[in-house]
């Protein structure tokens, strides 16, 4: 059976909607294996103190869910999320300290999984309703003219490319990019679409409700300066420009580009950055550095390291640009 | 002819490299065969004839020349797979399933020699000699392998 870890980043929380996001956490009607709370506070408390959480850790010691209170670096959720990402279980259900989710959400999306899916979310609503008639798309090139496709409870299940706030998502498949600032503007808008670029389809499906409150206090993008979005929405635009392409940085050494470049042909569309082109025709690494912000989604050893690999590197090489995935 | 590409690349902390083959000289003397030696500037020459700096197109050139190849793990084992020509590399702390190809001799003394974590800056690896192959292996292989060639 699937592991599934529920991943909560929070600050500025406590006592406002954290504890309202617990509590529908641990009524769910399938349960996730493990559930990790980030805390991301300026001051972080030890909440083993307090009184209520007391109770949720009782409560979820007695339900038999593993969970961690982890302090984290402040550097932004979507180093948050690629911690999450990178543990180990197969599927991560992210939730926002202020989304509470309906009883039966996770087994809604649990239920969907199927072989080909990379994520799946459910309906992300605020009261009070705003979007209840509309027919979006939830193609990224739509993303500036039409309202996102979660913000309604729609009737269907549908095929989309991109998701917003909470969602299942298959882990360890592709990485969030870490160039963003500590804002992490369209931090799973880029996560998101990189599954569906991987060949992996992101599905929505119908009542799996999930109240999104907005808690106008708190929340890990508070202190946020208007030249973060600026940049972060800089990076999104430029890996937006390279849709319909396979991104292939090649930061790494002569002897890797050669390998690398018996594969070349086996990339759907590839525009290469790397560092000899005399092997393999490239941009350079200054230019991706420039444009993606972040190059450690494809760093070949860092991605080695994290797959424990023990096949040859040409294989790694193919694993990481999905030369021959069974879904593309 | 004989090419040889004994030294991988310097490391940051001008530590020796731990995949640097300890007996070259030994082996050298082993070899009754001309030996061109590739390379560049600042390693210590081994054999009269050292060609320094050679361009890939100069190197993929002196491998369609030379009748078998012998190199650490470096750039230089990847490109003569690339051009299908079969050599000889001598292994110690990195691992020939992961950066090997089968199509050559692969000569690992002992799998217990691994680095643990192959995917860091070989900087953090110490050397130790004992970890390759002895000459009179390297020999018995490159006999081997200029037979099948021939």
């Amino acid at each position: 059976m699937d592991k599934v870890l529920c991943s909560v980043a929070t600050k500025g929380r406590y006592f406002t909607t954290l504890p309202l996001v617990l509590s529908a956490i641990i009524n769910q009607t399938k349960l996730p294996d493990k559930l990790i709370i980030f805390d991301d506070n300026d001051e972080p408390q030890d909440m083993r103190n307090e009184f209520l959480y007391q109770h949720f850790f009782n409560i979820l010691n007695a339900k038999k869910i593993d969970w961690e209170w982890l302090y984290t670096h402040k550097k932004g959720q979507h180093h948050i999320h690629q911690a999450a990402n990178s543990m180990g279980f197969d599927w991560v259900w992210r939730v926002d300290d202020d989304a509470i989710p309906e009883t039966n959400v996770l087994q809604k999306l649990f239920n969907a999984i199927r072989d080909d899916a990379g994520a799946i979310g459910g309906a992300i609503l605020t009261p009070p309703l705003q979007f209840e008639q509309f027919s979006p798309t939830g193609l990224l090139a739509n993303i500036d003219s039409e309202p996102n496709i979660q913000w309604q409870n729609f009737q269907k299940a549908k095929e989309v490319e991109h998701l917003h706030c909470s969602f299942l998502y298959r882990a360890g498949i592709h990485d969030y990019n870490l160039g963003l600032s500590r804002v992490a503007h369209r931090e799973e808008t880029l996560f998101s679409y990189g599954l569906y670029q991987k060949g992996y389809k992101l599905l929505v499906i119908p009542n799996a409700i999930t109240w999104h409150l907005k808690n106008p206090q708190g929340g890990i993008r508070s202190n946020a300066k208007e030249e973060m979005f600026k940049h972060d929405e800089q990076i999104y635009r430029n890996i937006l420009g390279f849709s319909g392409q396979t991104i292939v940085v090649l930061n790494c050494g002569l002897g890797d580009h050669i390998v690398f470049s018996r594969l070349l042909l086996e990339i759907p569309n590839p525009v290469v950055f790397g560092c000899y082109p005399e092997i393999v025709p490239c941009r350079s690494i200054a230019e991706a550095q420039a444009l993606f912000g972040d190059l450690d989604q494809w760093n070949i050893y860092k991605k080695m390291a994290q797959w424990n690999w023990t096949d040859s590197l040409e294989n790694a090489f193919r694993k990481l640009y999905d030369c021959h995935s069974p879904i593309r | 002819m004989i090419v040889i590409h004994p030294f991988a690349k310097p490391l940051q902390n001008d530590g020796v490299n731990p995949k640097n083959y300890p007996y070259w000289q030994e082996l050298i003397a082993l070899i009754n065969e001309p030996i061109v030696q590739v390379g560049v500037d600042g390693e210590q020459q081994l054999v009269s004839d050292f060609r320094k700096g050679l361009s890939i197109q100069e190197l993929k050139q002196l491998l369609a020349e030379c009748q078998t190849w012998i190199a650490v793990d470096s750039f230089f084992q990847h490109l003569a797979w690339s051009v299908e020509k079969p050599g000889i590399v001598l292994w110690s702390v990195s691992d020939p399933n992961i950066f090997g190809h089968t199509e050559n001799i692969n000569l690992l003394k002992d799998r217990s020699y691994l680095a643990k974590n192959q995917f860091l800056w070989w900087d953090y690896t110490p050397y130790n000699s004992e970890a390759f192959v002895k000459p009179e292996e390297v020999v018995y292989h490159l006999t081997s392998l200029q037979n099948t060639t021939i």
